[in-house]
């Protein structure tokens, strides 16, 4: 953990950037299923980005970081699952 | 014992007004989740009931645009996240605040391309559509207002959160664009 949170910002920011890049491609190139889960890991991985790397939460509340990103987990799940059920 | 020093009865259970205010931050933020969260819940329901519009919809979407748009709300964080670390707060707030209203404008770039062609989808996705992302685009404008507003006299605790505001908008739109414009 102590590593996450010691990300520097610029870092954060171009592991943010690639990601969103890597989330289009994967919506225009790839299957319904592969896209469906590339999608929801992606975008879980920007949402934790910006909790642990932007807002620090987690040295302030590693409950609020925890049940934030419990959040963006349920919704970017359900947003694999619906994209994998559109094939 | 000091004068101005109240007896200990007096003092157990008194929350201080910066933990109140603190508690409100909070308070506000998930009641924000919590209505993006059913209105999001909610157009992927519909999306899955209703799979011609939704691809009519995807249609029509401005897919680089928002991929633009997703990019410079970002960039706009990494500068709050400077703000309220402390590193030249004025500026970095300015530089968020601009690339607010950077995402503003890019967004009503893509609603005049996408209008003419969303309005021709007979689907309550359409209505969400606007919904969902015309709220949030509310909320950027509103805190980027409120943020260049800070940046004339900042102080660490607005600074803070004023960015932990601009962070759970952004965190928002990190999930609008997979259920909305990804699918």
């Amino acid at each position: 953990m102590s590593s996450l949170r010691d990300l520097p910002l610029p870092i954060v920011l171009g592991a943010l950037l690639l990601a969103t890049g890597l989330g289009l491609l994967a919506s225009l190139h790839l299957a319904p299923l592969p896209r469906g889960l590339a999608i929801a890991a992606l975008s879980l991985v920007k949402a934790a980005l910006l909790v642990i790397g932007f807002m620090r939460l987690q040295q302030e509340s590693r409950v609020l970081a925890g049940a934030l990103i419990g959040y963006a987990a349920l919704l970017c799940a359900l947003a694999g699952l619906r994209i994998a059920l559109s094939a | 014992m000091n004068a101005h020093t109240p007896p200990a009865s007096l003092t157990v259970g008194q929350p201080t007004s910066e933990g109140g205010m603190e508690l409100l931050l909070w308070i506000l933020i998930w009641s924000e989740f919590a209505v993006f969260g059913a209105f999001l819940v909610a157009f992927l329901i519909l999306g899955l009931i209703d799979p011609p519009a939704l691809a009519k919809l995807h249609g029509a979407l401005d897919l680089p645009l928002a991929g633009a748009a997703t990019a410079i709300l970002l960039t706009s964080g990494f500068f709050a996240a400077r703000a309220a670390f402390g590193r030249r707060p004025r500026w970095n707030l300015v530089a968020a605040a601009l690339g607010g209203l950077g995402f503003v404008a890019l967004k009503l770039v893509a609603y005049s391309h996408e209008i003419p062609a969303i309005t021709a989808v007979e689907s309550r996705l359409v209505e969400l559509y606007f919904l969902i992302t015309g709220f949030h685009l509310a909320h950027v404008l509103f805190v980027a207002l409120i943020m260049l507003a800070i940046a004339w006299r900042p102080t660490p605790r607005r600074t803070g959160t004023i960015a932990a505001i601009w962070h759970a908008i952004d965190l928002v739109w990190l999930l609008i664009l997979p259920i909305i414009y990804l699918g």
